[in-house]
Parts: C-alpha cells; sequence; structure tokens
C-alpha cells in the first residue's frame, strides 16, 4: 500500500493482504541499500496468519519517494510517523542489520505502544569502513557487490536458492545498487545510542529476541551477542548463513520469528 | 565474474545452485524424477502455496533438478532468475505471453530464425499481438516501429541463420528511451561469447538444446529474467504492476521486484501452459552446462579454420562469419569471435549446394546446431521453407546458402569431409557450366 509520510508517498508491503491497523502488526524493517522484498516469504507468512504486515521502504528506497534520511535517529522517529500516518498501535517491531538500529530508536518514542522487538543479523551498533562508504558514494555497484559478497554465506555463494530458480544475489544487487546505500553506511556508522536504548528495553521489560548468523561476516557474532546481553535475552545462532538471514535462510527465520512473536501474543 | 554471482563463469556452471545432498552426499546433481512433493503438514502445503516459503509442489512448476539448472544460467548470464522450458521455442513463446496482451505489439529483428518468425507473424497475429520487422541494426527504423502498444523489443543476438550480429546496447538504448524492454534470443552466442544483460538486454533466452547441453541428446530452453528493467516506470506492464486476481491478487513488481518477470513466469506460464523441462533433460543438460567454457574454445578454433580453409577453396563462391570484416560492435560484442555458425555458397548454386551435402560424410545433415558434432542444412528448403522470399531476402538467406555448425572434431577431419563435398559440388559446377556453353 503507498501511504503519505512528510508529504512523501511511502510505499509498505503488506504481505498480499490489506492491512487491517485493527489487527496485531508486524513490523518489517530492511537493513542498509535493501528494500522490503528481503521479507517477501515472511510478509505473506504473517499477513496471511491473523497479523497485519507493516514492511516499509525507507524515504528514497526502491517504491518510496523523498529524501533519504541520514540518521538513524531520524529514521526511529520518521517510522513513528509512518505508523501513525497507518493508523498502527500496538507493534511488533523486527530488525534486519540497519532496521534494527531504527527499531531501537522507534522503541524509545512508542514506549507503551511496543510490544516486542526482534534483532536479526545485527548488533547495537554497527560500524562501518570508511572505505566502504566512500565505494558506496562513488561507485554504488561495486560497493553492492562488495557488501553482497560478505553479506552471503558461503552456502549461499554456492548452493541452492529457497525460491527455487532464483538468484539472490543478483536480486540484491539491482535493489543495493539503485538505494541511497552510502546514506544508510553514513548513519549506521554515526549511531551511538544503540547499547544504552537496548539495556533501556531490557529494564521496561520488553520481550525480544536475537537471531544471529553463524557466517555472518557483516556485523560479526560477538557484536550481535552483546546485543542479546544488552537486551537480557538468549541469541538464537542459524548454522552456515551468513549476514542477509532473511533471504538466505526464510523459512528458519520465519519459524523463529513466528514462535516469537506467537508467544508474545499468547 | 557475472552481476550475480561472485564465482567465476566456469566454477558457476560447476557448483551453483547445488551443494551435495545431506541424504547421500551426491556429487554429481541428482534426477528427482517424481512430479510431486511430499508436504511435511497441511500448514506446510498451504504455505508453499502460498508464496510464504520457497519449494517444490509440482514437477510442472519447479523441479530440483531444473533448478540448478535455472539458477546455473541465471548466476552465468548474470540474471535475477530463470526458467527452464521444455523448448527453445516455448521459452520464446513464455516471454512474449508473458508481457503482451490482445493488442499489444512488437518490434523484432527481421534477421531471426524462420519459427520465430513464424510465431511472431503467424502465431501471435491469432492472439491480436501484431509485430513489426525492421533491420534491428538500424536505429532510425526501430525507432519509428516502436508504438504506444509495444511491449518489447526482440533481436538475437546473432541472427540465424544470416549471423548478423545484433548491436545489443544501441538497440537497448533505443528500446529504453522508449520504456520498452528488449529480449535477446542469445542461443548462437552462448553465455561462454556474449552476456547480453550486461550490454543492456533486459530478457535472454536461450535454447539450451544447442552449444549449452551440447551434446544433441536433450531439447529444453530457458528465460532469464535481467531485473534490471523498472517495469512500473515503464507504464506498460499492468501484468507485473498491477494485482493478478488468478494468483492470490499478487503484484509481481510490489512482491519480488527484479524478479518480477521470472515469477510471474513461474506462476502464470507454467501453471496454465505447462512447457516444463524435464528433470532428465535438465540432468543432460547440466553435463553439457558444465564443459560448456572447454566446447566453445575447440569450436571457435575450429570455426575460424574453416572460414580460411573455406574462403581460400577454388568451389567456394562466399563465406559469411561475423568475424569477417567485422564491424566495431561485433568486435565489442565478441571478442572472443561471434560464435561457430558460418554460412557459404559453393560455385553452381542450390543443386551444387545440394551436391555438397550429399557427398559428406562425417559431418550430419540435420535440422539442430551447437551439437558437438559439425551439423549442416541448407536451410531454404528445410527450417526457413516456409518464408516468402521476400522474407527469406529479409532474413540474409540466398537458394545456395549452406549453414555449418562447426564442431569439435580434429579440424582436419572436418576439412577432409568438407574437401569430398566440395568435389562433388565441383562436378556440378562444371556440368552446369559445360551444358551453358554447349
Amino acid at each position: 500500500m503507498y501511504i503519505q509520510v512528510d508529504n512523501a508517498k511511502t510505499f509498505v508491503a503488506t504481505g498480499g493482504k490489506a492491512f487491517d491497523a485493527s489487527l496485531p502488526t508486524v513490523v518489517l524493517l530492511h537493513g542498509s541499500g535493501l528494500d522490503h522484498r528481503g521479507w517477501a516469504l515472511q510478509a505473506r507468512w504473517f499477513a496471511f496468519h491473523g497479523y497485519s504486515v507493516f514492511a516499509p521502504d525507507f524515504p528514497a528506497h526502491s517504491l518510496s519517494e523523498g529524501e533519504a534520511l541520514t540518521s538513524i535517529e531520524d529514521m526511529g522517529a520518521w517510522l513513528v510517523r509512518a505508523l501513525d500516518a497507518a493508523g498502527v498501535n500496538e507493534v511488533h517491531l523486527v530488525g534486519h542489520s540497519q532496521g534494527f538500529l531504527v527499531v531501537l530508536e522507534a522503541a524509545k518514542i512508542l514506549s507503551h505502544r511496543l510490544q516486542s522487538v526482534m534483532a536479526i543479523s545485527t548488533g547495537s551498533s554497527i560500524p562501518v569502513n570508511p572505505s566502504l562508504i566512500e565505494t558506496a558514494q562513488s561507485n554504488p555497484n561495486l560497493a553492492a557487490q562488495m557488501m553482497l559478497q560478505w553479506g552471503f554465506g558461503h552456502q549461499h555463494q554456492y548452493g541452492a536458492s529457497a525460491v527455487p530458480g532464483m538468484q539472490p544475489i543478483g536480486i540484491g544487487q539491482r535493489i543495493m545498487a539503485n538505494n541511497p546505500l552510502a546514506t544508510d553506511l553514513s548513519a549506521c556508522n554515526a549511531y551511538s545510542a544503540g547499547e544504552k536504548r537496548a539495556q533501556e528495553l531490557a529494564n521496561q521489560g520488553c520481550p525480544s529476541c536475537v537471531i544471529l548468523a553463524a557466517q555472518d561476516r557483516m556485523t560479526q557474532r560477538h557484536i550481535g551477542l552483546k546485543l542479546a546481553k544488552d537486551l537480557g535475552t538468549q541469541a538464537q545462532i542459524i548454522d552456515n548463513m551468513g549476514h542477509m538471514l532473511p533471504m538466505e535462510a526464510p523459512k528458519q527465520s520465519l519459524n523463529i520469528m513466528k514462535q516469537f512473536i506467537q508467544s508474545v501474543e499468547n | 565474474m557475472s552481476k550475480s554471482s561472485f564465482l567465476g563463469a566456469d566454477t558457476i556452471a560447476l557448483h551453483s545452485g547445488y551443494q551435495p545432498e545431506s541424504d547421500h552426499g551426491s556429487r554429481a546433481v541428482p534426477i528427482y524424477q517424481t512430479t510431486s512433493y511430499v508436504f511435511d503438514s497441511v500448514d506446510e502445503a498451504s504455505a508453499l502455496f502460498n508464496v510464504e516459503q520457497g519449494g517444490h509442489i509440482y514437477s510442472r512448476i519447479t523441479n530440483p533438478t531444473v533448478a540448478v539448472l535455472e539458477q546455473r544460467l541465471a548466476a552465468i548470464e548474470g540474471g535475477a532468475g530463470a526458467i527452464c522450458t521444455a523448448s527453445g521455442m516455448s521459452a520464446l513463446f513464455i516471454s512474449f505471453f508473458s508481457l503482451c496482451s490482445a493488442g499489444d505489439h512488437i518490434v523484432s529483428a527481421v534477421q531471426i530464425y524462420g519459427s520465430t518468425v513464424t510465431l511472431l507473424k503467424h502465431t501471435l497475429k491469432r492472439f491480436n499481438i501484431d509485430c513489426t520487422f525492421v533491420d534491428i541494426n538500424d536505429q532510425k527504423a526501430l525507432n519509428a516501429a516502436i508504438q504506444n502498444n509495444t511491449k518489447l523489443v526482440f533481436c538475437e543476438s546473432i541472427g540465424n541463420p544470416g549471423l548478423a550480429v545484433s548491436n545489443l546496447p544501441a538497440i537497448a538504448a533505443t528500446a529504453h528511451a522508449h520504456g520498452v524492454p528488449l529480449v535477446v534470443d542469445a542461443t548462437f552466442a552462448t553465455p561462454y561469447l556474449n552476456n547480453p544483460i550486461s550490454h543492456g538486454a533486459d530478457v535472454v533466452v536461450h535454447s539450451v538444446t544447442k552449444w549449452i547441453g551440447g551434446h544433441g541428446v536433450a531439447v529444453g530452453g530457458v528465460v532469464i529474467d535481467g531485473g534490471n528493467f523498472d517495469w512500473l516506470k515503464s507504464g506498460r506492464f499492468p501484468t507485473l504492476t498491477q494485482p493478478y486476481e488468478p494468483f492470490h491478487g499478487m503484484n509481481f513488481w510490489e512482491e519480488f521486484g527484479p524478479a518480477a518477470l521470472a515469477m510471474r513466469i513461474r506462476c502464470e506460464s507454467m501453471r496454465d501452459i505447462g512447457a516444463a523441462m524435464t528433470p532428465h533433460n535438465a540432468f543432460l543438460l547440466l553435463q553439457g552446462l558444465e564443459t560448456l567454457n572447454l566446447r566453445m574454445q575447440q569450436h571457435m578454433s575450429n570455426t575460424q579454420a574453416m572460414v580460411v580453409w573455406l574462403q581460400q577453396h577454388d568451389a567456394v563462391a562466399w563465406v559469411n562469419h561475423p568475424d569477417i570484416d567485422a564491424d566495431a560492435h561485433t568486435k565489442a560484442l565478441f571478442p572472443n569471435g561471434a560464435g561457430s555458425m558460418l554460412t557459404f555458397g559453393v560455385k553452381g548454386g542450390r543443386d551444387a549446394g545440394a551436391a555438397f551435402i550429399n557427398a559428406l560424410q562425417l559431418s550430419s545433415n540435420l535440422a539442430n546446431v551447437g551439437d558437438s558434432r559439425t551439423l549442416v542444412l541448407h536451410p531454404g528448403s528445410t527450417t526457413h521453407s516456409r518464408l516468402t522470399e521476400q522474407d527469406l531476402v529479409s532474413a540474409g538467406i540466398s537458394a545456395d546458402l549452406i549453414r555449418v555448425s562447426v564442431g569439435i572434431e580434429t579440424i582436419k577431419d572436418i576439412q577432409a569431409d568438407f574437401a569430398l563435398g566440395l568435389r562433388a559440388a565441383t562436378k556440378v559446377a562444371e556440368a552446369q557450366a559445360a551444358q551453358v556453353g554447349s
């Protein structure tokens, strides 16, 4: 669906069903340079099993218009305005990589509207090598290739796609190279409030879940384990997978996601 | 490295899409000779049908062996996804069928395979899809032919059998300026010699039967979605950018973006038309793909040797190969040579040409190309016999044209065989000359 946020046309994927704000809402937030399509399979499951799905493309990403946001704090505030525009009250926030940094900032504003948070292949901070940011500014195609080469685990570089006949690295490259990757990476690199936000969530007793990939070379495991500790939860680690978990292991990640969210709902 | 894999093309051909499976550790890709797949539960079945998870339901739609070939071909061409089909012609049909509806229009190169001409000119016409044929390298003609209802520009990267090389970057630029995608049949080029997506193509089709298979044992085709075309911005493709009611109201562009066309083909064409590749054929074609690079090296060196040999032979009237007096775009697109097809005419015209073919012992007279063995054919009386004289001229097919698919045999043996044929052709030419003189 399209909604207006800050006077900009904004695309929000709803998993193939009409959005119904009265249902429990699962918010799926994409990583740097990516878009809602990273959640294509998970979004459909939630949408067809009693939830409403809210998976936006951030401003200037893929199907959304507007100016790219330059800080994680701005993205968190934008997300809350987008939820308000769609009439959403309570939410389960799920973020992949950069998306979870946005979760941490949005959570501060959402307060009692927050039902749970879920972190996938991420940490409370994501330092980015300055040379990668420079490459993303000068040659987005090359930067996208570098990130995807690091992002996908070894099995996915060689093995079968979760969706028969598709080549997710090719799909990711097309999406990432056309989105404001450099701006996203700069925002990640500059963000430093994550650890504090995670500890605040733990102190508030917010239910949380962390899913990590054993072969993640983008946000290494120790970063994710530290996040889980700050959130006061245990991390679940998926073997043989890399940073692009929602695309590399959609079924395994969905199984953990639905078990967690269902447990919170019940 | 292609734009959709970090492996080299030779590695992709051997490894992409499959790792030894856990049950038995089969190093080779297994043949999943099954129609259907057991669901773990009703919930899993429901999730598969509703595209909440990937997997296999029925082999008309997907099959694990076929999927390996699809993923390898997508990766090797630098695409976002691929759909294998029963034949190259079915791959073309579902490409056109997925992009066009009644009332739409196609602009095609005139220099293309005879059956594709028939499909575009007659078969699709029955469904009210029109086609305008142009000299594809005439940019003014191409530009003028694109209409408001044009849904695609089509060409072969190397035309069959005239061997005209399409200037892909220029054609793509013209098509894209109108918001129209470029569909390229790259069969004669093979992924070894040229990757059209990197030169602006949006969809690539192969008859996998030919060089990719290489052994002449299995028929198959593939459609590769390049993933670069913005179907929404074009404004011409409601089938991809509007909800599709017969498949859960799915909006393919919104849900799958760069793989929208591949998913539409999977969900509509494979379901409703069902021109599926069999698992066994996929296995056979995978064996071919694994050694494509090695075979193409021999194909190309033999072709280059045959071109020179024929040019120097007294019985040969003319020789055509794109590398002869190649123009700039041919050199740029095919730095390793423009394919292993050549055409030539013998002195004495059609009758001498028939004598040539009939005298051959090693080379095979048949309606196929891209086999490891050397193949010859007279298109005017076979593959292109249903074309009008004007169509034949437009396609660059003269009455004496002999089409050769140069194989990978020892080069001196091919030359010895052709020498036999040319001796027979010379006798016919000499008899004709004597008759004229008497």
